[in-house]
């Protein structure tokens, strides 16, 4: 099985790896586009649609320091692809290396259920669910800024802070009444 | 100007949009420059209406004037209205030899031979389209100008679009249509929409198409958007393939805008979990309709971000391939 591994290449000198998985392919453009635009020391950003990644790129790809599944709550397919698309992770990037990132949270035709799976797959895997809004500039910036932020402590580019640390802290959490849920 | 012949024009005025109007009047040429100059414009609607009539009946203007201001506005506006397309069968030997005056004759002969009471007018247009449009009466009434049918042909093609004709009056229209052009028999080409151009550009095959090929690799002119070196695609293959294969089944740029596809079902039910509707003898009657603004538009998106799966299924890709949006699956093929 072609897993993808975090710690078997050699890192660069201040050089920091993203790997961008969409299903729908828009938003990991875009997103690539501002993170290379807001950090001028190089950073790596290596875009995907699902997992596996193909073989012949093995030799030339990067050593990748963080891989961020953008879900799409608006389509089961998008969930469905990035938890097909888990398998082919080494368990070694489950500290700190993986975030999720959401968008559409807010759409009310969204229905609230695949939320809650998002939030607890991110749980069970100890990994940070964040919420962007794809639709605007300011939207992108902002998550291309917060992306910034995990992936420069995932790389280790952030002196006293490890991946793993931090995803103590920021880790997605999922209150025990959450299937209990009603909004009266 | 009898009345009918008022509500006529006054019908048609609520039809055209201001902004055309005048284009429109002008076109028309029936009036005189300075009636035309004394038409303000920038008045409301009906006070131009009113204005309108009174000079017409001024000069006299009859229905067949009106009628044909009709026929202008829709030419200029066919995208409105359901249009079917029909295919004419089996050419006679001096059919790719007819032009335009000896095709006007034989169907104002035919059609008036038919149905006694009927108004055709013949027009053709700048693209080499033949414009008809007929009004029906019967054997006792006068033609009925508030629902004419408009019918378009290119000489020397076997494709015939036509719009809001009733069944009662179809096979006379076919008739007349088939000896004029010298084919055998004319066949609905299961072809429906509401754009005119969409649907003349897919029977004619006017789009631009985007045939197979063994080196899909873009030509080295084309100037590639400079790719940022940080950025790298890893399954940018696939997704080449993706969009060429759905370019190859729809096609390329700005595609004809069809509004719908309606498959017919008529195959028997294959479920194993249903037992109930499973292995009936009659076939399973069901319909399935894709409706969308520019629907090959969608299509070609689904095909090319992987919705749908590739090679495309020939059921999608014979609407273009096969030029029809109308399809009755059977059990043995399309």
């Amino acid at each position: 099985m072609s897993l993808l591994k975090p710690f078997s290449k050699l890192p660069g000198l201040n050089t920091a790896n993203i790997l961008l998985v969409e299903n729908e392919e828009q938003f990991q453009q875009k997103l690539a586009d501002t993170v290379v635009l807001q950090e001028k020391t190089v950073n790596v950003n290596v875009l995907a649609r699902s997992l596996p990644l193909p073989m012949e790129n093995e030799e030339s790809r990067p050593r990748i320091d963080l891989v961020v599944f953008i879900i799409h709550l608006t389509s089961e397919l998008s969930f469905q692809s990035a938890e097909t698309s888990l398998k082919y992770l080494d368990p070694g990037y489950f500290q700190g290396k993986v975030c999720f990132l959401v968008t559409n949270a807010r759409n009310v035709s969204v229905p609230p259920e695949r939320l809650v799976s998002v939030r607890k797959l991110a749980a069970s895997l100890h990994c940070p669910l964040l919420c962007a809004e794809d639709q605007t500039t300011e939207g992108v910036t902002t998550a291309a800024h917060r992306l910034l932020a995990i992936l420069k402590v995932a790389a280790g580019l952030v002196p006293m802070a490890t991946g793993l640390y931090l995803s103590t802290l920021t880790r997605c959490t999922v209150p025990s009444d959450i299937d209990q849920q009603n909004f009266e | 100007m009898d009345d009918s012949t008022k509500r006529l024009l006054q019908r048609l005025m609520r039809r055209i949009p201001s902004q055309m109007l005048q284009t429109i009047l002008d076109k028309w040429a029936h009036l005189s420059r300075e009636d035309l100059h004394s038409l303000d414009f920038t008045q409301p609607k009906w006070v131009l209406t009113e204005h309108l009539l009174a000079l017409c009946e001024e000069n006299g203007l009859r229905v067949k004037h009106i009628t044909e201001l009709e026929m202008i506005y829709i030419i200029e506006n066919p995208n409105q209205g359901m249009w079917h397309g029909f295919q004419l069968l089996d050419a006679e030997e001096d059919a790719p030899s007819i032009e335009l005056t000896q095709f006007k004759e034989q169907f104002k002969a035919n059609l008036t031979e038919l149905i006694s009471h009927v108004s055709i007018k013949i027009k053709k247009h700048t693209d080499e389209a033949i414009w008809i449009r007929v009004a029906w009466g019967d054997n006792f009434t006068k033609p009925y100008h508030l629902k004419p049918t408009y019918v378009v042909h290119h000489l020397q093609t076997p494709y015939v679009f036509v719009t809001g004709v009733t069944s009662k009056h179809k096979p006379l229209l076919n008739q007349a249509l088939v000896l004029a052009t010298r084919y055998s028999s004319m066949k609905d080409a299961h072809l429906s929409g509401r754009n005119l151009t969409a649907i003349r550009d897919l029977l004619m095959r006017q789009y631009q198409q985007v045939f197979p090929t063994k080196h899909p690799k873009p030509l080295q002119e084309k100037n590639p958007v400079p790719r940022n070196p940080n950025i790298e695609k890893e399954q940018a293959e696939n997704t080449e393939n993706r969009l060429q294969m759905a370019c190859e089944a729809f096609g390329d740029g700005t595609l004809p805008q069809l509004q719908k596809a309606v498959y017919k079902l008529e195959t028997k039910f294959r479920d194993n979990s249903n037992k109930t509707l499973t292995g009936r003898e009659e076939p399973f009657r069901g319909v399935v309709e894709f409706a969308s603004t520019n629907l090959l538009e969608s299509l070609r998106h689904c095909v090319s971000s992987g919705m749908a799966s590739t090679p495309v299924t020939p059921l999608l890709s014979s609407i273009t391939q096969k030029g029809r949006n109308y399809f009755v699956i059977t059990d043995k093929g399309v």
